[in-house]
């Protein structure tokens, strides 16, 4: 595993040039959670590191512990055993900073406020000041204009999570974490969204952790997908992305595209033999 | 099933809600021809009569019972308030009050009536009842309000650097409202019926002292008329607490938080 990791690295590395994990850096992550007088091993010596501004996804079956290593980036969660870093900074550290944006997969959006009023909750809470005019663009930058004054009630799913990711962007994080920030929408709304996501992320250039279930999902947006296998939970690849960016709808239908969701199926399921990295491009 | 269904969809509400009403007062009036005004039980139009020859005495009596009912009503409820938010900011405290607070609502209050009337005086035994029959369900609702909070609100405010306090303002609270209302509502007829049982206990003006009078005097319409308006005053503060609720919480279901 640590041979894939180390290519991982180095592919990375020639695309950008710092050889060092900058970005998040992960080592012998280890969770327990106890239920009753049961200790469950969660997550087993996780390791991962991606380079500032990347966009890394953790795909895998529900309950391979993919939240609970973004819970604990977060800081929601503390870990057993293992060190975590982002930027060269603790989780605690970076949150302390605010420099932290979040999105889970209920938006999580209070009823009781306006779309303009959610997004300013971090600010409210963190402290850190932003202009009308910046939060007025990042509604246009989620697609929102002319709902600002809307309730959530009033809003369709696929709107209520533009919101929750309006929130997410709105102290200028320079981590982004998206714990499957579209899971609950249907298919056609979550492409569209996927696309919208992939030129959100363009345009603030944030180091970005998404975890889904979603294979054209994750191939579609990141640098790199780990592959995680549950209970205990452990990456078994990472495989890096080398699609071109902008990546548009069209290529989901190509050939390039397939192969990778093949092999990354594969990983999955076990089935067949894996592709080596290499092969993909 | 299916056919009430129907059925209540087709009827207006205020035409089902008169109803309940007017099968109430057929049966009185049913009851009072069988039984008449010796048996208890006069007539819906003897008792009218009656309050309107009565009405000069209810303003002092009203007066009296609607001051310690809102008193009791206030100080029971902020304490109500106050003790849920201690229970959610510090969990500890919870562990060691709550069996005090189900105690109050455990204890029968015509049992600690007396006591509170050797130990207070004045006004205050029974400004404590009214309090008493309020506190406990405005602490459960708004307990159960407070925590009823989204976890992932909670989290995300903590995923920004928030603590407790800051979840509690940003979220729990405004969470909250509908439940707390739920509670207000309830506690609005369940204070002017505290109130009523200290004035049982003693006094010389009051709604229950009235009620104990023309009861002693065999004064059967008078009796019955001081019933309905100490009902028509327990309806009224739910009445009003609940248009305050839609007013102040119009994101919520119309019939506050209780579900």
């Amino acid at each position: 595993m640590s041979a894939v990791l180390v290519d991982y690295v180095r592919e990375t590395a020639t695309v950008t040039t710092p050889l060092v994990a900058d970005g998040i850096s992960i080592s012998d992550l280890t969770k327990e959670f106890s239920i009753g007088r049961k200790r469950i091993l969660a997550l087993d010596g996780i390791n991962l590191s991606t380079t500032a501004g990347s966009f890394l996804s953790l795909l895998g079956p529900s309950g391979c512990g993919k939240s609970t290593v973004l819970r604990i980036i977060a800081d929601l969660e503390v870990p057993t055993a293992g060190t975590v870093l982002v930027h060269n900074q603790s989780p605690k550290a970076l949150q302390g900073e605010h420099h932290l944006g979040i999105a889970f997969q209920d938006a999580a959006l209070l009823p009781w406020r306006s779309v303009v009023s959610n997004i300013r909750l971090p600010l409210e809470v963190s402290g850190v000041k932003v202009s009308d005019s910046a939060i007025a663009d990042l509604i246009s930058l989620v697609g929102l204009e002319g709902f600002e004054k809307a309730r959530p009630a009033q809003l369709s799913g696929g709107m209520r999570q533009r919101v929750a990711i309006a929130r997410a962007l709105v102290i200028d994080p320079k981590v982004l974490l998206l714990d499957e920030p579209f899971g609950a929408l249907d298919e056609m709304t979550r492409q569209r969204l996927n696309l919208e996501l992939q030129r959100i992320w363009t345009a603030r250039a944030a180091t970005t952790l998404l975890v889904t279930h979603s294979i054209s999902e994750a191939v579609f947006l990141s640098d790199a997908v780990a592959v995680m296998t549950p209970r205990p939970g452990r990456v078994k690849e990472i495989v890096p992305i080398d699609l071109p960016r902008p990546r548009t709808p069209d290529m989901l239908r190509t050939p390039e595209f397939h192969a990778i969701e093949d092999h990354l199926s594969d990983i999955l399921f076990g089935s067949g033999v894996p592709l080596s990295g290499d092969d993909l491009s | 099933m299916n056919e009430r269904r129907v059925d209540a969809q087709h009827v207006p509400t205020w035409v089902s809600g008169s109803m309940g009403a007017a099968g109430v007062f057929a049966f009185w009036i049913l009851a009072s021809q069988v039984w008449g005004i010796r048996k208890g039980i006069p007539a819906p139009w003897q008792v009218a009569s009656h309050l309107l020859k009565d009405w000069h005495y209810y303003p002092t009596h009203l007066n009296a019972t609607l001051g310690r009912a809102a008193q009791g009503y206030a100080w029971g409820n902020i304490a109500a308030i106050v003790l849920a938010l201690v229970f959610v900011l510090v969990p500890f405290m919870e562990k060691a009050l709550m069996q005090i607070a189900v105690a109050t609502y455990c204890l029968p209050i015509i049992a600690i009536g007396p006591i509170l009337t050797v130990v207070l005086h004045g006004n205050a035994p029974k400004v404590a009842l009214a309090a008493l029959s309020v506190f406990f369900t405005t602490l459960i609702g708004m307990l159960v309000g407070l925590r009823s909070a989204e976890k992932t609100s909670l989290e995300l405010v903590r995923a920004y650097g928030g603590g407790t306090f800051m979840q509690l303002r940003k979220v729990r609270l405004r969470t909250a409202l509908p439940y707390l209302f739920g509670g207000l509502r309830i506690a609005a007829p369940a204070a002017v019926l505290g109130a009523i049982i200290g004035e049982y206990l003693g006094g010389e003006k009051g709604l229950g002292i009235f009620m104990i009078n023309s009861q002693q005097a065999y004064d059967v319409p008078r009796t019955w008329g001081v019933a309905l308006i100490s009902t028509a005053v327990a309806g009224l503060g739910f009445a009003l607490t609940s248009l305050v609720a839609r007013l102040a919480i119009p994101w919520a279901p119309k019939e506050g938080g209780q579900r």
